[in-house]
């Protein structure tokens, strides 16, 4: 038998030093004799597990053999089947929580590093031109799909596939939702979001930029004017603290940071338009990928120190091992059990610090952490010039004060039957609008779900027109 | 979409009129909504107040301040803008209210007074009034698109008194207020301003809804930039406003938040013109 290899083959990143300067991406990608050493390490398990834990149920031991066998286009073409965007989930993943968490190898040595070899294969695809073939028979039947993150992508791609004229709405001025304004471009390259978005335009999905449903076009239009409407809406809107001071110059909500940067490329200003202001020493309030995004771009933006602060510890924290190890090793530093309980701003306006409350960690609560419990007393100041808020976000208002028709939660997610149909029978829901935040690949799942549920509803739809 | 410029004329010194395509804009616009516009894809998304929007063309009302500004002032007829994004904001219904004012005395204003007195002075019911002040007799828009042949009541005034009254918007407004019940006033322009006339008309009790300038970006409801307090709970400029009731909002937070980018303008400004 050939020896197992216990290591994985190290992804080749920028230097911390270096890409502290730039938006480029910090891993550099596998070469092919590198990802066929990687999958050559798979021992191709009689029961992969990993399969059971991908959202999308990617046929990754297949994709993996024929990656270690050199047959890039027929792990590609794997990988495409289950997941219309394989290089971007390759990057976003938590795949310590999902396939690479629980990959026998994980038992004698390094996991399979799955996630870079799903990367890889989709880059390979790009570069040497190589596309899924599609042959697509029109129906006649028409879908609306608002909002053009992953839950939006992939329930168009499914059902443009399937043969249904398929428009797109997205109220920004570029598509891919998050993938496009949040996440920064140094872990998610634009180019392969606007590669991967193509496709769908290749496939005839029609893209309407602009296009705010419940402002500029209303959902109840929609749903006259189209047979079936998914709604992959997100959950973009902030959250803030609600303490003192959040109305000083300087004070970010990170969605705003993040738009400033990803979306409008502040970092390119003022060859770009819009500007951004990052002063020399910020803190990020929260420990989410969100938080750290926020804080590796604001230290591209010229700051000198940047804090994560949390009210937990970093063990906590929710966001991916790989971007807080990247965070750190970028010189960011964790400022733990700590609450911020107001931001404090000087004579002109601007933010000019925090105050914070220590923090001690409790007993365990409903999210299965330890709760933070504040220690009286122990407030103390910091200085600080900017101070964004990290807290995650919620269901966008504009869209759901338009459809209050739509049943929801108290926390305004849109409640949905297992196939994910809504209280109205043609109106599907997935993504962050019905989880809250959550993760891409459980946003392209349920793309990809609510699309076989619309593709069954259309078709019993048009069956039952043929009988009568 | 290409949106066309196929209007471009000078209003003044310092203020142009704009009329492009937006044919999606166009045929939802009401007034007090606002759209975003981004000259190219490497612009700022600029939120702007709408004069017009007829035959799938919307106007709008430019200041020549700033780099966008400028930036703008070099397209001209013929010349296509990269986005026109909108209708945003949600507008204030457009019913009888009886005695109505609008008060303007900045370009935006002056394009939202245009579109109110046309809406109100459509409904029955409804004595519009209508006060607009520039600075002085060379400032002043030409008629067409003042907005006195769309109201009952006209006022104009400049600051040094060269044409029309002299004096502010604030100093008829108060006349009116001593001589006559006045239903409803709506306002646009100059925020410190806006701040005294909601001093003005608060003892009368009279309701006072402002157009509120705030930083935007995505004008959806996304980035929380716009935000303001109202009444001390936030709301977003963008989806809960533009309108607002003035005695309601804290205009030191509101007046310090709009002033954050005028450093980066500035090296924007600097940058451009040496271009
Ligand atoms: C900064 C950041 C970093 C993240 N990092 C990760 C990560 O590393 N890994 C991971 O798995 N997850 C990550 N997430 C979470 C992940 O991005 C989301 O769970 C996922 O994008 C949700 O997808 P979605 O399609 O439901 O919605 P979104 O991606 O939010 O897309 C919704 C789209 O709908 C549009 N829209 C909203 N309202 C309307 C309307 N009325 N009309 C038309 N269009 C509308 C929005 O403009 C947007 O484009 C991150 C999130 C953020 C913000
Ligand atoms: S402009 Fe972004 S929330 Fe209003």
């Amino acid at each position: 038998m050939e020896k197992i290899n216990k290591v994985s083959v190290p992804m080749r990143e920028q230097s911390p030093s270096e890409r502290i300067k730039n938006f480029k991406s910090v891993p550099l990608g596998y070469s092919e004799e590198e990802a066929k050493t990687e999958a050559q390490r798979c021992l191709q398990c009689p029961d992969p597990v990993c399969e059971a834990e991908c959202p999308v149920s990617i046929k990754i031991k297949d994709m993996i053999k024929e990656i270690g066998d050199g047959n890039f286009k027929e792990a590609f073409l794997i990988a495409k089947r289950d997941n219309p965007v394989p290089a971007i989930a390759g990057r976003v993943c938590p795949q310590e929580d999902q396939c690479e968490g629980v990959c026998t190898m994980k038992n004698i040595g390094d996991p399979i590093n799955i996630g870079k070899l799903e990367a890889f294969i989709a880059d390979w695809a790009m570069e040497n031109k190589v596309t899924e073939e599609i042959n697509i028979k029109d129906k006649k039947e028409k879908v609306a799909i608002v909002g053009s993150g992953p839950a939006g992508i992939s329930c168009a791609a499914d059902l443009r596939k399937l043969g249904y004229q398929v428009s797109l709405f997205e109220a920004l001025h570029k598509a891919g939702g998050v993938l496009q304004y949040g996440i920064p471009a140094f872990r998610l390259p634009k180019e392969i979001v606007e590669e991967e978005l193509s496709c769908l335009e290749d496939m005839g999905v029609d893209i309407q930029l602009n296009r705010i449903v419940g402002q500029n076009v209303t959902c109840d239009a929609l749903m006259d004017d189209y047979d079936a409407v998914f709604i992959g809406t997100g959950a973009g809107a902030p959250k803030f603290l609600g303490i003192k001071g959040e109305k000083l110059m300087g004070a970010y909500s990170a969605n705003e940071f993040l738009i400033r940067t990803n979306l409008m490329k502040s970092y390119k200003f003022p060859e770009y338009d819009t500007p951004i202001i990052v002063g020399d020493k910020v803190a990020v309030i929260g420990a989410g990928n969100v938080a750290m995004d926020a804080a590796r771009c604001a230290i591209r933006e010229g700051a000198k120190e940047v804090y994560i602060v949390y009210r937990r510890t970093i063990n906590e924290a929710p966001a991916r091992n790989e971007e807080i190890h990247h965070a750190i090793e970028e010189g960011i530093k964790m400022l733990e059990l700590v609450n911020p309980v107001e931001i404090l701003g000087n004579e002109d306006g601007w933010v000019s610090g925090l105050e914070l409350q220590k923090m001690k960690l409790g007993e365990e609560d409903s999210s299965g952490r330890p709760r933070p419990v504040p220690i009286e007393n122990s407030n103390y100041r910091m200085e600080f010039d900017t101070v964004i808020e990290a807290l995650g976000t919620i269901p966008n208002r504009l869209f759901l004060s338009k459809t209050t028709y739509l049943k929801k939660d108290p926390r305004d997610r849109i409640l949905v039957e297992h196939n994910l149909v809504t209280n109205i029978q043609n109106v599907y829901a997935g993504g962050d609008a019905v989880r809250g935040n959550a993760t891409v690949i459980l946003a392209l799942g349920d793309g990809r779900k609510a699309a076989a549920s619309i593709h069954k509803y259309l078709g019993e739809k048009a069956n039952a027109q043929t009988i009568f | 979409m290409k949106h066309a410029i196929t209007k471009k004329v000078d209003l003044n010194n310092g203020d142009y009129l704009m009329e492009v395509e937006a044919p999606n804009v166009a045929e939802k616009f009401q007034p007090g909504n606002f759209v975003i516009l981004m000259t190219r894809e490497k612009g700022e998304r600029i939120p702007m107040s709408v004069q017009k929007a007829e035959d799938g063309k919307v106007s709008l009302f430019i200041k020549r301040l700033g780099k966008t500004s400028k930036e703008l002032d070099r397209y001209k007829v013929g010349d296509s803008f990269f986005q026109v994004i909108g209708p945003l904001g949600i507008a204030p219904e457009m019913k009888k209210y009886g005695n109505v004012a609008f008060c303007s005395d900045l370009v935006c204003g002056h394009a939202e007074n245009y579109a109110f007195c046309k809406g109100l002075s459509e409904i029955e019911g409804n004595n519009v009034i209508s006060i607009q002040t520039f600075p002085s007799e060379g400032d002043i828009y030409p008629e067409s698109e003042l907005t006195e042949h769309l109201c009952d009541e006209f006022y104009l005034t400049t600051v040094d008194g060269s044409k029309g009254r002299k004096g502010h918007y604030l100093d008829i407004v108060k006349e009116l207020l001593e001589e006559r019940k006045i239903d409803y006033i709506f306002a646009g322009g100059d925020l410190s301003k806006l701040r005294d006339l909601g001093e003005l008309t608060k003892p009368y009790l009279i309701p006072t809804i402002i157009t509120v300038r705030q930083i935007m970006i995505d004008g959806t409801g996304m980035c929380g930039s716009c935000r303001v307090f109202v009444d001390g709970e936030m709301k977003l400029t963008c989806i809960d406003g533009p309108m607002f009731d003035v005695h309601k909002l804290n205009f030191e937070d509101i007046l310090h938040r709009v002033g954050m980018y005028k450093g980066e303008e500035c090296k924007a400004m600097t940058a451009f013109e040496k271009q």
